[in-house]
């Protein structure tokens, strides 16, 4: 690591100005993220515009403060109202909505600050030190590594279910199919669209999360004769105790770890990141069964993976001018409207961009934490609003904010389809999690998986012969065997705890 | 609502959906009172000589950041100043650009809602069966803008070094040579289709969703070859990290100025450029039409587009092209052109 | 033998369903070769898949209650809420299809009042009220403060 670099950015992300952006860019992340509904890459979406009148550097910093400070808010609705806007928060829901039906919501905040903030930290490092040969490692990965590595996260997905293991594959199995749904990228044909062309793009992430998870929560808080308790009147411990910062340790830096590596891969490592972290906390907890009840390590993990990864998942971006991911394809179009050209050159050609980038990174972090960390109350105090105005309230942001990302009326409709999915599936004791993981990794699956064999010939051996795609299928068969096989059945019932 | 809560289960009783109805009817006279007040302030669109009086809308079929989306903002800021009124950019994207095409071609010819599309106005009647407008018929012309040249690269350890030789090499391993396409309807796979013509070889093509991951595949040496718009291939071409072999541009580019064109390289008939206009609905008047085309004529000469186009690797085009006679007859062209290379290629979404 | 467990058999019968109509579906595309995999080819394989695991989801239910296994509950008991979920299904659909033609405002406040009706305890005039604060509160929000550029009435195009 070049010092003078370092001091660079240091003195770049601490102009008055940069700083100003940075914290514009976190607060307003923040504000739009925790509208239910959308996650990160709507918030982007929607305020990239107005950071194309600002000068170039503080441009890209007051984005990357949205991009992150989206994550923070997007967590926020995640947990309080069991509204997530991106995968990574969907796995933040599992448990942090229990903990917030629980009283716990001050507790599930925090954790989600502090591990992201940790994670933030250490992937900023990260960054600043390894970029440029992590990149180049990350190359390596063609269609054959992503294939299975994506078969690796489908089976470690498994584990979001606390419920039964043929219901989970089933649910991820949907979802892969739900992912079909548009165009098919080789031959243009829509397929499952009805001939309708506002569904060759596919059906909308948002739709289906609001849909299964926020809407079909409505649904069953609506059923007659169950008065949800209201959650605030409950509101127990806003901080953190010593107990909880033990259980908590551990996670985050293990979710730290493995967000920071997935984030790197351009492919797509990064959405990844929070479910994996979560499943293998599941895995090494000696109490698994608190999983899905709400666990606070099942925050405290896939909170901070997630942020690693948005965090390193700038690196293919910022070395190789590659987006790993739908906001940084959007940023790559903000460098060019700043006259940046986004390729290998960045770290050389704009020194003052790249390292002040990185060291704004840091801060936003820092700003963000500052800022969220006493806003927790004024967020647990939302829950406070009586559930007959909050929930229509719910339903009015989400069908606009869906409605906004294209003016497209079929993702509004959506929603409705996909509550009423979700509502009957949950009832039936099937998880809605796994279902959106499907979802998110079925074209990555199919996409790979053509273009590995057009490459090489239809000669399927190829997933097995090189040799990190090998690595990868051994482990997920593995895991699958160790979740199947008759002979540890009672780890797996344990694993897999049938509750209720 | 509240008799409703009492009552456990089954149907709903017929006084709560009565008084449903009744509300129902209610807040529909609320409506069409509202659509009143609504549609009595908008002025009409008649006069052209007082036009602009309103902000005026540019919908671009692509995502935010994107290429198009990014040529958009650049003419809307100086084409707002000399219209004297805002000029803003919406994103309509889907369905390769015909969501949004489709948009404009039904909405009220005022000339307060626009089109900005790329090449693919000309592929749409191809590649789409049931596309619900037809290019030359239900839009006005108002000029084009841009043209973003195309470059043939590979990846850095492909054997051959200049176009011949990669022509020869693709003969000679038909079989195992990939060429990467950002998905049906990119202008990758466009030239994809110019390249199997020129070239006379049927290639294996692999897909991507977009061209951000098809060059990384291709820096990554995954893939052998591509052709893509120069925005997105010059700071890979400059850094090395790909090989070079042509532009597909009647003159060399500026911004590359060593690399030789598909002509002088010996393929004259591989040409195809990304090109830019911008449309109305049709009817609308010609006077709001002229102001437009002078709006967009003025913008193109502003300094500061023509720096920011150069960043693309492109240009604006000619001031002679900044007409709706000349758009509409390259858009003519075009159409005649993919027409049957996009139907002798077999490729139909629907 | 003890009583079949009736939500397994119907998640079962959910995701058999689901199978079989990907699965066809994607009969009627290009299924192509390993080589070169058509539309179909992964639908189809994954439709087939899904088939399987309704099937085995319904096997293991009656498995269960053939060996005399206690059912396995769902998630929650009690009433489906039919007119309240009506209500809440009935204000995103309308939304839907009011926002194009006649603009953000006559559709939120249709959308929230209906909602707002589905509310424990909420009268009529509650719900109004309700919905024009929500009305307001959006309208700032997504059009006031992030500019959206959504047409809050008819345009009478």
């Amino acid at each position: 690591m070049d010092w003078s670099n370092v001091a660079l950015g240091i003195q770049t992300a601490l102009t008055p100005t940069n700083l100003l952006f940075c914290f514009i860019g976190c607060v307003l992340g923040t504000a739009i993220g925790v509208l239910p509904g959308i996650g990160p890459t709507a918030t982007i979406a929607l305020l990239l515009p107005i950071t194309f009148n600002f000068e170039p550097v503080s441009s890209i910093i007051m984005l990357a403060g949205i991009y992150y400070g989206a994550q923070y808010g997007g967590s926020t609705t995640a947990i309080l109202l069991n509204l997530p806007g991106e995968t990574s928060a969907a796995v933040t829901a599992i448990d942090g909505y229990q903990m917030a039906r629980l009283g716990q919501a001050g507790k599930a905040l925090a954790t989600a600050a502090i591990g992201s903030f940790f994670a933030g930290t250490v992937a900023t490092v990260v960054l600043a030190a390894f970029a440029p040969p992590l990149a180049d490692a990350a190359l390596k990965f063609g269609p054959s590594e992503y294939f299975s590595l994506v078969v690796l996260g489908l089976v470690a997905s498994i584990a979001l279910a606390s419920g039964s293991m043929w219901k989970a594959l089933a649910m991820i199995v949907l979802g892969l199919l739900l992912g079909m749904v548009g165009q098919d990228v080789e031959t243009g044909l829509p397929r499952f669209a009805f001939g309708a062309r506002e569904l060759y793009g596919g059906l909308n992430f948002v739709s289906l999360a609001v849909g299964m998870f926020g809407v079909a929560e409505i649904l069953r808080n609506l059923q007659t004769g169950i008065h949800r308790p209201s959650m605030v009147g409950e509101v127990k411990d806003l901080r953190l105790n010593r107990q909880d910062l033990r259980q908590i340790a551990g996670p985050i830096g293990r979710g730290t770890l493995l967000g920071s590596a997935l984030g790197i891969l351009p492919g797509g490592g990064h959405v990844l990141a929070s479910f994996t972290a979560y499943s293998m906390e599941k895995r090494l907890s000696k109490h698994p069964e608190r999983f899905g009840k709400g666990a606070i390590e099942g925050v405290a993990a896939p909170e901070s993976a997630n942020n690693a990864a948005a965090q390193t998942s700038f690196i293919p971006l910022l070395t190789l001018g590659l987006p790993a991911h739908p906001v940084m394809a959007l940023l790559i179009g903000a460098f060019i409207i700043q006259g940046i050209t986004p390729g290998p050159n960045v770290i050389s050609d704009e020194p003052v961009l790249f390292w002040g980038l990185i060291a704004s990174m840091w801060v936003g972090n820092l700003m963000l934490v500052l800022l969220n960390l006493p806003l927790i109350g004024v967020w647990v105090k939302l829950l406070s609003i009586p559930y007959r105005i909050l929930f229509p309230a719910i339903i009015a942001f989400s069908t606009i904010g869906c409605y906004s990302l294209g003016l497209n009326t079929y993702h509004v409709f959506a929603i409705a389809f996909f509550a009423v999915l979700g509502y009957v599936l949950i009832r039936l004791g099937c998880e809605p999690a796994p279902l959106l993981l499907g979802f998110v990794l079925g074209p990555l699956l199919e996409e790979n998986f053509r273009r590995a064999m057009t490459i090489s010939k239809g000669d399927a051996t190829v997933l097995l012969t090189r040799p990190i795609s090998l690595t990868m299928l051994i482990i997920a068969a593995l895991l699958l065997f160790a979740a199947v096989a008759p002979s540890i059945r009672k780890k797996r019932e344990v694993v897999f705890a049938e509750d209720e | 609502m509240v008799s409703a809560s009492s009552t456990p289960l089954g149907p709903p009783s017929a006084p709560v959906s009565g008084r449903f109805l009744r509300r129902a009817a209610g807040l529909a006279t609320v409506g069409v009172a509202l659509a009143a007040c609504g549609s009595g302030g908008t002025t009409g669109a008649t006069a052209g000589v007082n036009y602009p009086t309103q902000t005026i809308t540019i919908v671009v079929p692509f995502s935010a950041g994107g290429p198009t989306d990014t040529v958009t903002r650049l003419v809307a800021e100086p084409m707002s100043k000399s219209l004297g009124q805002q000029v803003i950019v919406q994103n309509v994207e889907g369905a390769g650009g015909t969501l949004g095409a489709g948009e404009v071609a039904s909405a009220k010819a005022d000339g307060y809602k626009l089109l900005l599309h790329h090449i693919g106005m000309s592929t749409a009647p191809a590649l789409y069966a049931n596309l619900p407008y037809k290019p030359l018929e239900d839009f006005k012309t108002i000029g084009l803008v841009t043209e973003v040249p195309m470059t043939i690269i590979g990846k850095s350890d492909l054997a051959p070094n200049t176009l011949a030789e990669l022509v020869a090499y693709a003969k000679a391993n038909k079989a195992t040579i990939t060429y990467a396409n950002a998905g049906v309807g990119a202008a990758s796979q466009l030239c994809g289709l110019l390249i199997e013509k020129a070239f006379g070889v049927d290639l294996t093509e692999v897909a991507y969703k977009g061209t951000g991951p098809a060059m990384t595949d291709l820096v990554g040496g995954q893939v052998d070859f591509m052709c893509d718009q120069t925005t997105n291939t010059t700071p890979q071409i400059k850094a090395g990290k790909v090989k070079v072999y042509a532009v597909t541009t009647a003159e060399r580019v500026k911004s590359l100025p060593d690399v030789p064109t598909t002509t002088e390289a010996g393929l004259p008939d591989l040409k195809v450029g990304v090109w830019h206009g911008l449309y109305a609905p049709k009817g609308t008047d010609d006077a709001v039409i002229k102001k437009l085309t002078d709006a967009l004529a003025a913008a193109l000469k502003d300094p500061k587009v023509i720096a920011k186009m150069a960043d693309l690797g492109s240009a604006p085009v000619a001031a002679d092209q900044v007409t709706p006679a000349a758009h509409t007859k390259l858009l003519t062209a075009q159409l005649d052109l993919w027409g049957p290379v996009i139907k002798n290629a077999g490729v139909k979404t629907s | 033998m003890s009583r079949l467990s009736r939500d397994d058999l119907l998640a079962g019968g959910i995701f058999l369903a689901f199978g079989l109509a990907f699965a066809l579906t994607s009969a009627t595309y290009d299924i192509g070769s390993l080589l070169r995999m058509g539309p179909g080819y992964f639908p189809m394989v994954l439709g087939i898949i899904l088939s399987a695991f309704g099937v085995a989801i319904i096997l293991t239910a009656v498995l269960k209650a053939v060996r005399g296994h206690p059912a396995t509950a769902g998630l929650d008991e009690g009433g489906i809420p039919w007119v309240r979920g009506a209500l809440v299904l009935a204000a995103i659909m309308l939304f839907g299809f009011m926002v194009a033609p006649l603009g953000l405002v006559p559709a939120l406040l249709v959308a929230t009042f209906l909602a707002a009706l589905a509310g424990h305890g909420t009268s009529p005039l509650g719900a109004a009220v309700i919905s024009v604060g929500l009305t307001v509160l959006c309208i700032v929000i997504f059009v006031v403060i992030l500019q959206l550029k959504l047409p809050l009435f008819p345009t009478g195009g």
